[in-house]
């Protein structure tokens, strides 16, 4: 037998390949992820449709391009990201065809690692390299007066941080298509913008709060006994801590801060998960194919990360889906309290807590439109973690 | 039988589980030895601790809430039972190697076989994924595994009960162990297979000069290939001996029962006997000899109700516990 055999159907259908199948089959499933993958679309692209400045312009007979000299690190290094993540799917499309099925984890594994690595040091260098350029210069009115011509606009030609007090508090027009906010910042765009903080918030969140849950998880449930029982007390009391009320009170202390707001919500949640593995490394940990691994002397880490954690990340990952949208609901509502990110800096939850302006009126499009994005977005993920959870359940599996 | 011919010998182990319910006994001073190169069979009904017995040695016990009360099981001259988690580790595989009753789940389902026999290699062998490769294919044709360098890459869900138990076997021996113990190995399986299983296993005694500690609640299966003999009875060995003369003369009332209950060809349209009664529960035994409620000597006899028989050599070779066995 050659080294790498020619015909790749001899290689049997891989884990993934099977969920992937099964969870296909909702087409509600498929619908919310492609609303996701649409998010994920604009959060990415979000300088290119919604900015003040145009892709180019036409100043003293001299082309300009202050849409793509404005591009701040945090841009590229979120281009830079999304690259690498669809270089990396790409990658595993073309493992499955050429690479055996038996080293394919180890393959798989250096490439994500050298991946990530690239985006980390390139981010690092984006953020030494790429230098500020506040550029408040008006091309809109450039253009009216005259002095500049030939200006390609993005779709929303408003900026997220531009703020205009002639035009505030606008209902929906021709011009701002979802009204205009307190300081007269288009709202679409800061929706747009905005689309950013709330999917980064649930994914570093939830990132982390299954990385503690998961280790804390399967060394409770493997371990049980005494270490069980320690571990319990610790992960109720951890239970006991209100969430919002503690991220009130660290923001209190440190400032606000879009990274400190995600790593509370990550050391907060994690307990849910740990209890979710848990449960599920207590049933594993008799069953036979568990007790045959450890028979053959194979190391603690491959029992618990390579034999059992793949059998009992069901629940994990579909709570993981619910608690980004849990995550996001915590952003928005820390944000609507006033304990957010910062203005101008724009998320859903900021923008709606401008429903009720200051002189009291009700102002429906500041509440309507970032509570439906709010909600689209939470309950999208929540149908893609139940299309997950069928999809991986072995006992309806076995019916098919 | 003389030491330098023992493999692997357990003296005097007892084995508890601290249950919500109570204590429940379930191994209590069992000894045993097993010869090198040949087949160890430990006998009884379900329920008697013959796994726990098995476990024991690999220290798989489940711990809470079972634990080794007391006992020895030597290898090699060293005591398992004192070694570090480590050491354990290294002998677990690589000396003494296990298979399990149920082929059905006795597979990881998101690996394929390949997978998990390759891994099993690579953890006590020095070799790199491709030669692993190519031996994982050679071990599953050398269990009777047809078109082996295909069904490397299936999944355990895609092979039948008696391929699952092959590749488990595969893989208990991929790594050379010179003890195999075999739980049950055919329990799960059609009647067919079950013969297939056992002489697989026996050829690949011969050709790797292993031995093997049978476990099965059916003698029936184990007259043509056990060496030795240990029948167990409510937690503990209740007789003892190599095979041919078990079976020629069982001297436990037990054994008796049981070999009364193993259909023979010639005789089927006998109705077959079985033991009266059921296992005794762990938590709790009967008083005296715990054989005697369901014996039809101890059922009417004030000594067997009162008083315990210890295992005994009763004739050269032979060990037994009843207070009515010839020579006891
Ligand atoms: N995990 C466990 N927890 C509590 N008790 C157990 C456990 N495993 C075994 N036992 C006790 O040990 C006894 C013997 O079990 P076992 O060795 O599995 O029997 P068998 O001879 O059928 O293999 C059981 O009746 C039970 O009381
Ligand atoms: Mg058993």
């Amino acid at each position: 037998m050659g080294k790498q055999p020619t015909d790749k159907k001899n290689w049997g259908r891989s884990y993934g390949e099977m969920v992937w199948k099964e969870f296909a089959k909702s087409k509600l499933s498929i619908a919310s992820l492609v609303f996701i993958v649409f998010l994920f679309f604009l959060a990415i692209f979000a300088p290119f449709l919604a900015n003040d400045k145009p892709f180019m312009i036409k100043i003293n007979g001299q082309w300009n391009y202050p849409l793509f000299r404005s591009l701040t690190a945090s841009d590229y290094a979120v281009f830079l990201a999304a690259a690498f993540a669809v270089f990396q799917l790409l990658l595993i499309r073309r493992n499955k065809k050429y690479i055996e099925p038996s080293i394919r984890g180890q393959v798989l594994g250096r490439q994500v690692f050298v991946n990530s690595l690239i985006v980390v040091i390139g981010t690092v260098l984006f953020f030494v390299m790429v230098p500020r350029r506040l550029d408040a210069t008006d091309y809109k009115e450039m253009i009216v007066s005259g002095s500049a011509e030939g200006a390609v606009f993005a779709p929303i030609p408003y900026g997220y941080g531009r703020t205009d007090l002639k035009i505030r508090e606008q209902p929906p027009s021709r011009e701002h298509w979802l009204g205009t906010d307190d300081v007269g910042s288009d709202v679409l765009c800061r929706l747009i913008h905005g689309s950013r903080i709330s999917l980064s918030v649930g994914f570093v969140a939830v990132g982390l709060s299954v990385l503690i849950g998961v280790f804390v998880g399967a060394v409770l449930g493997y371990f049980g006994g005494k270490v069980d029982f320690v571990g319990m007390r610790i992960v109720e009391i951890f239970m006991a801590i209100p969430p919002l009320l503690l991220m009130i009170t660290v923001v209190a202390f440190f400032g606000r801060g879009l990274f400190l707001i995600m790593m509370v919500i990550g050391l907060i949640t994690w307990t849910s998960n740990a209890r979710f593995v848990r449960a599920e490394f207590f049933k594993l940990r008799q069953q036979d194919f568990v007790q045959s691994a450890v028979s053959l002397g194979l190391p603690l880490r491959s029992i618990l990360f390579r034999h059992m954690l793949p059998n009992g990340i069901a629940p994990v990952l579909v709570n993981a889906t619910f608690g980004i949208a849990g995550a996001i609901f915590y952003e928005a509502a820390l944000s609507f309290l006033g304990f957010g990110v910062a203005p101008p800096t724009p998320s859903w939850g900021q923008i709606l807590s401008l429903g009720v302006s200051t002189s009291g009126r009700f102002l429906w499009w500041l509440t309507l439109f970032p509570g439906l994005a709010i909600f689209l977005t939470a309950l999208a993920y929540n149908l893609v973690g139940e299309g997950l959870r069928d999809a991986v359940d072995p006992r309806l599996r076995k019916a098919a | 039988m003389s030491e330098n011919n023992t493999l692997l010998s357990i003296e005097d182990l007892s084995v508890h589980f601290f249950t919500e319910d109570g204590l429940a006994k379930a191994v209590e001073h069992v000894s045993f030895s097993i010869p090198k190169g040949k087949t160890f069979a430990l006998v009884g009904e379900s329920g008697c601790g013959k796994s726990v017995t098995a476990l024991s040695t690999l220290q798989l016990i489940p711990d809470p809430p079972g634990k080794i009360i007391s006992g020895k099981i030597i290898m090699d001259g060293q005591d398992l039972l004192e070694l570090s988690k480590k050491q354990m580790r290294s002998v677990r595989g690589n000396d003494i190697a296990m298979i399990f009753q149920e082929p059905m789940t006795s597979l990881n389902p998101v690996f394929t076989v390949g997978d998990q026999i390759i891994e099993a290699i690579r953890l006590h062998q020095k070799k790199s994924p491709e030669e692993a490769h190519k031996l994982a294919v050679e071990m599953l044709s050398s269990v009777g595994i047809g078109d082996a360098e295909k069904r490397v890459y299936e999944y355990p869900h895609q092979m039948s009960g008696g391929m699952r138990q092959r590749v488990m076997i595969a893989m208990a021996i991929s790594c050379r162990p010179q003890l195999l113990i075999a739980d049950e190995p055919t329990t799960a399986l059609d009647v067919t297979i079950q013969a297939q299983i056992l002489d697989l296993l026996d050829e690949l005694q011969q050709k790797n000069n292993m031995s093997i500690l049978l476990i099965t609640h059916d003698l029936g299966i184990v007259a043509e290939r056990a060496d030795e003999i240990a029948v167990m009875y409510a937690s503990q060995i209740v007789e003892q001996g190599d095979a041919k003369s078990i079976f020629g003369e069982p001297m436990h009332p037990y054994t008796k029962g049981l070999l009364k209950s193993v259909p023979r060809l010639g005789f089927e349209e006998e109705r077959l006997d079985t033991v009266q009664g059921n296992v005794p529960n762990p938590l709790h035994f009967p008083s005296g000899c715990k054989f005697h409620p369901r014996c039809p000597i101890g059922c009417n006899d004030e000594k067997c109700k009162n008083d315990e028989p210890s295992l005994k050599e009763v004739k050269d070779g032979r060990l037994a516990a009843c207070w009515y066995a010839p020579g006891y």
